[in-house]
């Protein structure tokens, strides 16, 4: 398989000069994101997500399937990240690179051991019967970014897909087609987002939403997963430049003022879309969801 | 409804275009001429790899399947030849299916493989590989009725129809190439061989026949165009594409 091409000496000296001088040679601010785009197919749970020139597509889909034997109570829920050479050459099927490697495990600490997902409501018959969800993320184009992109994609995705409505009668469940009921949205307990820093000059100055020229220049990066309530869910820190740790609660300020600022893009493009699909205003009628006096159970 | 396309619209891959047709669409990828694994290396030809990424979930036989029907297809069209020691890697993700589609009780590598060929192939355009000749794909269905002991012809069918005609006898992908001549053949069900040889002649009419054609489905002619067949289609796309790079010199 062919090797990433690796940035010239020029371009990494130049790149370096120019961020001493407070340039990005995209022009944009220190802390600022590329633009976010965010479109929805005409199926539930499909989030077309880019971020400048990085593409990300999650796909989330159910399946009814048997609980683990230890976790009765629980759905199964999986984000499966594999990469394609459609990104870049360097990515071979079948053999994950390191980027891949993180971005999963950064994945399954921010979205799925936050409990961004409430997995005990997909149970349908404790220890028989459970929805078994799965986002599949496909990276179709990369420019640096693909963990800050990938979670706005699931997390957009997860907060657009609907379930098919089960009826359970004892023993029996059935599965109610899309014709039967009206699909009924997940229940998301809080929206976690990545934002990543990037560090220079041994721990000088940082960049957030690095593209990937900046990527390979970088001496470490600082990934801080919060929602935008303020709740830290998880940082993690890869390369060697060190970082002081007040450092770290400049990170975190920063990364809640961006969460709020993409927890509001995502919003808007979901209310966007819902209007789009309750054209003749009937889908109120259509569901069968019991009201919910608030939005974010407490604690 | 003639296909969708969209060309060249990836930053990253040296080829790339997306094709929407009857609810199927599929993101396709060029990398190439580029540089090939050691144990891959073919001394006087290039090496083809062909990848398809299902919508949901990883890869199974049947992705293999259809690679391994696209890798002998289009290698067959790619002049391997003139760049040689190098590879071509060609990525095919499906990013969506008609709803339909699990339930119309045909093969569905079957129905997804014209679709993936033309895919391949505008990728492949917009990549500027060397290439000996075109390809088109269709995909014909017999079904019986009530009338008739012949099986009735479905070209080109939706989902939706194939879902409304069952049973479905039996299903065919034809792929030709730009001078008319057969490059695959993948059949399913049961057939006669007369009924084999009709479906492969309108599969050639509506793939590549010159003008006088029927066209692709009668939907054409309701929108008050002439009915074109697949290779007019390619035609039109590839044109679009020349005209929108050499803008520069129309410009005044």
């Amino acid at each position: 398989m062919p090797q990433e091409v690796q940035i010239s000496v020029n371009e990494r000296a130049f790149i370096q000069e120019a961020l001493k001088e407070q340039i990005r040679l995209d022009g944009r601010a220190f802390d600022a994101f590329r633009p976010l785009e965010l479109t929805f197919g005409d199926e539930y749970g499909v989030a077309d997500v880019q971020l400048g020139k990085t593409r990300i597509i999650a796909r989330i889909s159910a399946d009814v399937t048997t609980p683990l034997p230890e976790r009765k109570f629980d759905g199964v829920f999986q984000i499966m990240t594999e990469f394609s050479p459609m990104a870049s050459p360097a990515f071979e099927v079948g053999r994950p690179t390191n980027a891949e490697v993180i971005l999963s495990r950064i994945l399954e600490k921010a979205i799925r051991r936050s409990n961004a997902l409430d997995t005990e409501s997909l149970c349908i018959i404790a220890g028989l019967k459970c929805f078994a969800l799965r986002a599949d993320l496909h990276v179709i184009d990369h420019d640096g970014g693909l963990i800050d992109a990938a979670c706005i994609a699931v997390m957009a995705a997860l907060q657009h897909f609907r379930r098919p409505d089960v009826l359970v009668e004892g023993e029996k469940a059935t599965v109610l087609s899309v014709r039967e009921r009206d699909p009924i949205p997940l229940s998301i307990l809080h929206q976690p987002l990545c934002v990543t820093f990037s560090y220079f000059e041994e721990g000088e100055l940082f960049l957030v939403d690095a593209n990937l020229a900046e990527e390979q220049v970088r001496d470490g990066e600082v990934i801080v997963t919060m929602n935008r309530h303020g709740e830290v869910c998880q940082i993690a820190k890869y390369g060697g430049a060190t970082v002081e740790p007040y450092a770290l609660f400049n990170c975190t300020n920063v990364a809640l003022q961006k969460v709020k600022e993409i927890s509001k893009v995502i919003q808007t493009k979901l209310d966007d879309d819902a209007k789009r699909r309750n054209a003749g205003g009937l889908l109120a009628e259509l569901s069968a969801e019991n009201d919910r006096p608030y939005d974010r159970p407490v604690g | 409804m003639a296909p969708e396309a969209v060309l060249s619209h990836l930053n990253r891959a040296d080829g790339s275009a997306t094709y929407t047709h009857n609810g199927y669409c599929i993101i396709g990828a060029v990398n190439g001429p580029i540089e090939v694994l050691r144990r891959d290396e073919i001394p006087e030809e290039a090496t083809v790899e062909v990848n398809v990424r299902p919508a949901v979930g990883v890869g199974s036989p049947k992705e293999r399947h259809l690679e391994t029907l696209l890798h002998n297809t289009l290698r067959s069209i790619i002049l391997t030849r003139s760049i040689p020691r190098t590879l071509v890697q060609i990525t095919l993700q499906v990013r969506s299916l008609p709803d339909e589609e699990s339930s119309t009780g045909v093969s569905t590598s079957l129905t997804l493989l014209p679709h993936l060929l033309h895919t391949a192939l505008l990728a492949l355009l917009s990549a500027l590989i060397p290439l000996s000749t075109t390809v088109t794909a269709v995909l014909i269905a017999l079904h019986s009725t009530k009338d008739s002991k012949a099986p009735a012809q479905l070209v080109s069918p939706t989902a939706n129809e194939l879902l409304r005609a069952k049973p479905i006898r039996s299903v065919h992908v034809f792929a030709f190439s730009g001078e008319g001549k057969m490059l695959l053949n993948e059949s399913d069900g049961a057939f006669s061989y007369e009924e084999w040889d009709e479906a492969a002649e309108s599969a050639e009419e509506v793939c590549c026949k010159k003008d006088g054609g029927v066209g692709l489905g009668e939907g054409m002619e309701v929108d008050g165009r002439e009915g074109q067949n697949l290779e007019d289609w390619l035609r039109n796309v590839v044109r679009t594409k020349v005209a929108y790079e050499q803008r520069w010199k129309s410009a005044k």
